[in-house]
């Protein structure tokens, strides 16, 4: 078989090119997130620096402050292909061990992707006195957790990163599912967190690495998601449970079991691992048989408190910690335009219990329900920053926007606190209300016209109408029967037309075949007249029969209805050429009716160049 | 053959009546609005649209009936039919104009080519295509047949307004006023960024607004909105302006 090397090379290098131009078409782009914000002293936090776009990227491996340790940890990398779209991130991972009490900021770090430098968001990590935080159950990496562990082939983790919280605010948590390496643990139902009283964001995909648990090697799978309360009180939260299918040897026949085992105790022994099975992988492979195993984890004690009283009266639930952007388009109106006011509210917190910023004075405004749109900044969406849309009308004559107030309650100063933005100064011309509504547009869209009002509004809807009128259709004309029949009536008349036009043309070329042919007829007479070699008989028949067709053909007359008179009146001949017509025409008589043997057989010179003479010179 | 004429009387009588009935009900359905009955005004107006006896006056009258009632979603869009049918009815077009200002609806802007059309609404440009195309191809066939210069000159003007006309025809069709365009008729109606409840929100139409239907799925629509965007409406939120 012969394949065309040079061929297969390009294809690759095409379909390459093609793959990492979409997947680094997109600018590079970078996010910092903190698995908690409020942690304890000595209560580990992860630190994830997310640059979308790009394969790889240049990132401090230590971040010097003072109070914390920040350490690199580990890096992974994301590959998403959505309709051909392939998109790629990289996940650089740090955990930070704070030190000491206080209020902590992680300045902006700088990133390099190629030749762009970014920068990442500045952080705010509040750290408590004392080991409040870390409510995890039989975490792996503690203590109890490696106790639990060590010996089973698969293990579930609840992670919630708080004991005590308030109503709506959100709980980072994760849930973990570590599979003995050699056992090929495989998913096939779940993780499902029994978390009644709380609403919970959807699992993420999960992110998967391996982890050395008391001398062990397991897959862990890592689920991210945060959770609300939806009312104060004790809650246990989980088990989270799942299903998974794992290796494990089938047991020779002949050993006899003794004694029954558990889910997680696969082999009578101890230490499942001290099998056989697992110290000859390759026997393994023949061995080993796939079975379901059911995964369950400890349950989290967690106490929600509920909000203070007394909150402000524009407050709608959100939780956290924000801050507040505003601006207007445009800033130029007549009474009664709309006037879009953009409001961005930035941080971590409930966001999808937030309500658009309220008008601190509403007086003279006609206020449009607004819309919203979200960002989110990571992966179970407790940051990020949500926009607002409000349309405004100004009912009168303005010269400033009133301020935007938007209240939260911050659970780590545990009060509430209000948001209150500038004036947005504008101007407001005219006095009469537009005639037209029209919602503004995004800046990214064209801009709005509004239509000036073509009469003056009436203070009230005008009379009923008494006659009923004839009824009519709202399908349109052309989609009505009705129309294209009335296309027949031009399309027949056009075929008529051209039926007509057609036939005219055919009876035409039948007047003008019929000339053809006399002109050929007298061409070819004419020819024999002028050989001379014929008798007098056909010689002077020719010559008259000539004449004819001559005159036939100038008045467009049949030849045989030609007489001498027709012949003189048409070729305006004079008395000389009349006698002349006179004495061919008696001629051929004489000879066609007296017989070819009346006279001479040959015609003499003279006589023939006369007679030809004679035809020739007639002309119209 | 005695009975002929007393059948014919009947028949024609019952024609007489079955005519005469839409215009009783709708003397009726007048009557009791300006006794202030609206409700009932607005039931004998509706039975009367369902017994497709679509007269401008008819949706006109049945949007004063839903404007005195502040249901300013249905008084538009019973406005916006009676144009439908009768786009010079200055009566609906002035009653429209308050009723889009006291429900402050949200209004489609019509694109650059529609300004420039409004002289003529789409039935005429339908016309007006029909009767200039004719004229250019019997131009070109006087041209084939006869080679007078001035017939195909003709003819090409007239191809030319007739290609005018279907692109006119086109925009009208496919614009702000054309088929698609529908009239949200419950207050506050949210257009979402996906056929689900809890989807983000794209904008929030009051009663009265016009959208513009480009595709159902279900129960829910997906319409072109006032600002230029898309989004999803539940169905029942919007009725067409086209029945």
């Amino acid at each position: 078989m012969s394949i065309d090397r040079k061929s297969l090379t390009i294809g690759f290098a095409v379909i390459a090119s093609t793959w990492a131009s979409t997947a680094f078409a997109a600018s590079p782009s970078v996010t910092a997130v903190l698995s908690d914000s409020q942690p304890a002293v000595g209560q580990m936090v992860q630190l994830e620096i997310k640059v979308s776009g790009a394969q790889s990227a240049s990132v401090p491996d230590t971040i010097p402050i003072d109070g914390l340790e920040v350490h690199q940890t580990g890096t992974s990398r994301q590959f998403e292909m959505h309709n051909f779209d392939v998109t790629s991130s990289v996940t650089y991972a740090y955990t930070i061990l704070p030190l000491r009490a206080g209020q902590f900021k992680i300045p902006p770090q700088t990133i390099r992707v190629g030749n762009t430098s970014l920068k990442t968001p500045e952080l705010a990590l509040n750290v408590a006195q004392g080991q409040s935080g870390g409510a995890s159950a039989s975490k792996p990496g503690t203590q109890s957790g490696q106790a639990s562990v060590g010996s089973k082939l698969a293990f579930a983790d609840l992670v919630i990163a708080k004991k005590e919280a308030y109503v709506g605010e959100m709980i980072p948590a994760e849930i973990r599912l570590g599979f003995d390496a050699r056992a090929r643990g495989r998913l096939q139902d779940g993780p499902d967190l029994s978390a009644q009283g709380f609403t919970t964001q959807k699992l993420q995909q999960p992110r998967e690495n391996l982890e050395t648990i008391g001398g062990r090697t397991y897959q862990v799978y890592t689920f991210k998601t945060a959770l609300s309360a939806v009312r104060p009180g004790k809650f246990e939260l989980g088990p989270v449970t799942a299903k998974a299918s794992i290796v494990m040897p089938r047991r020779p026949s002949t050993s006899p079991r003794t004694r029954p085992r558990s889910p997680l105790d696969l082999f009578n022994l101890d230490d499942p691992f001290s099998d056989p099975f697992f110290s000859d992988p390759f026997g393994s492979m023949s061995m080993g048989e796939r079975a379901e195993v059911p995964i369950k984890s400890e349950s989290v004690s967690l106490n929600i408190k509920p909000l203070p009283p007394n909150a402000p009266p524009n407050f709608s639930g959100a939780v956290g910690n924000f801050t507040m952007t505003s601006d207007a388009k445009p800033k130029t109106v007549q009474v009664g335009d709309p006037i879009t006011v953009t409001s961005t509210i930035t941080g971590r917190g409930n966001f999808d219990r937030m309500s658009a910023p309220a008008l601190e004075d509403e007086r003279g405004w006609h206020k449009y329900p607004p819309s919203s749109k979200f960002k989110q900044d990571d992966d179970v969406g407790i940051s990020g920053e949500k926009t607002f849309e409000m349309v405004l009308a100004p009912n009168e004559k303005k010269n400033a926007i009133p301020p935007l107030v938007f209240s939260y309650f911050d659970p780590v100063k545990e009060n509430y606190a209000t948001l209150r933005s500038d004036a947005i100064p504008i101007t407001v011309e005219g006095n009469a209300p537009p005639s037209q509504n029209t919602a503004a547009v995004p800046p990214a869209s064209a801009t709005v016209g509004i239509t000036p009002s073509p009469a003056p509004k009436p203070a009230d809807i005008l009379y009923q109408m008494n006659a009923l009128g004839a009824p009519k259709s709202f399908t349109p004309i052309y989609r009505r029967a009705v129309f294209w029949i009335a296309q027949l009536g031009p399309l027949l008349l056009l075929l008529a037309f051209i039926g007509w036009k057609i036939r005219q043309r055919k009876s035409g070329d039948r007047e003008r075949q019929r000339i053809l042919a006399r002109e050929q007829e007298m061409s070819r007479l004419l020819r024999e007249l002028r050989r001379g070699d014929i008798s007098p008989q056909v010689y002077f028949s020719n010559a008259a029969r000539v004449v004819n067709l001559k005159t036939a053909l100038a008045r467009n007359v049949n030849p045989n209805s030609v007489d001498p008179e027709t012949v003189a009146t048409t070729f305006d001949l004079d008395e000389e050429e009349r006698v002349r017509l006179q004495r061919l025409l008696a001629r051929s008589d004489e000879l066609s009716y007296s017989g070819g043997g009346n006279g001479s057989d040959k015609i003499s010179r003279d006589e023939r160049e006369e007679v030809l003479n004679f035809v020739e010179s007639l002309r119209v | 053959m005695r009975i002929l004429p007393g059948l014919s009387l009947v028949l024609w009588l019952s024609a007489a009546a079955l005519i005469a009935q839409p215009a009783t009900q709708f003397a009726k359905a007048n009557q009791e609005y300006a006794a202030g009955d609206f409700k009932a005004a607005i039931t004998d107006y509706e039975e009367l649209v369902r017994s497709a006896a679509d007269t401008p006056n008819l949706f006109y009258n049945l949007g004063n009936a839903y404007f005195r009632k502040k249901d300013f979603g249905h008084a538009i869009l019973n406005y916006e039919r009676a144009l439908a049918l009768d786009p010079r009815h200055p009566e609906a077009q002035a009653n429209l104009r308050l009723a889009r200002d006291e429900a402050r609806a949200l209004e489609l802007l019509p694109n650059r080519w529609e300004q420039g059309l409004t002289f003529a609404d789409s039935n005429q440009f339908a016309i007006s295509a029909g009767i200039a195309f004719w004229l250019g191809v019997f131009g070109i066939a006087f041209f084939v047949f006869n080679r007078r210069r001035i017939a195909l000159a003709l003819a090409i003007l007239a191809i030319l307004i007739s290609g005018y006309s279907i692109f006119a025809l086109s925009e009208l069709e496919h614009g702000k006023n054309g088929g698609g365009l529908a009239i949200v008729t419950k207050d506050n109606s949210e257009a979402r960024i996906a056929t689900a409840d809890t989807a983000n929100r794209v904008l929030v139409l009051p009663a009265g607004s016009e959208i513009q239907i480009a595709s159902r799925r279900g129960d829910w629509i997906y319409a072109t909105l006032p600002n230029n965007l898309r989004g999803w409406l539940p169905a029942n939120s919007a009725e067409p302006v086209r029945m």
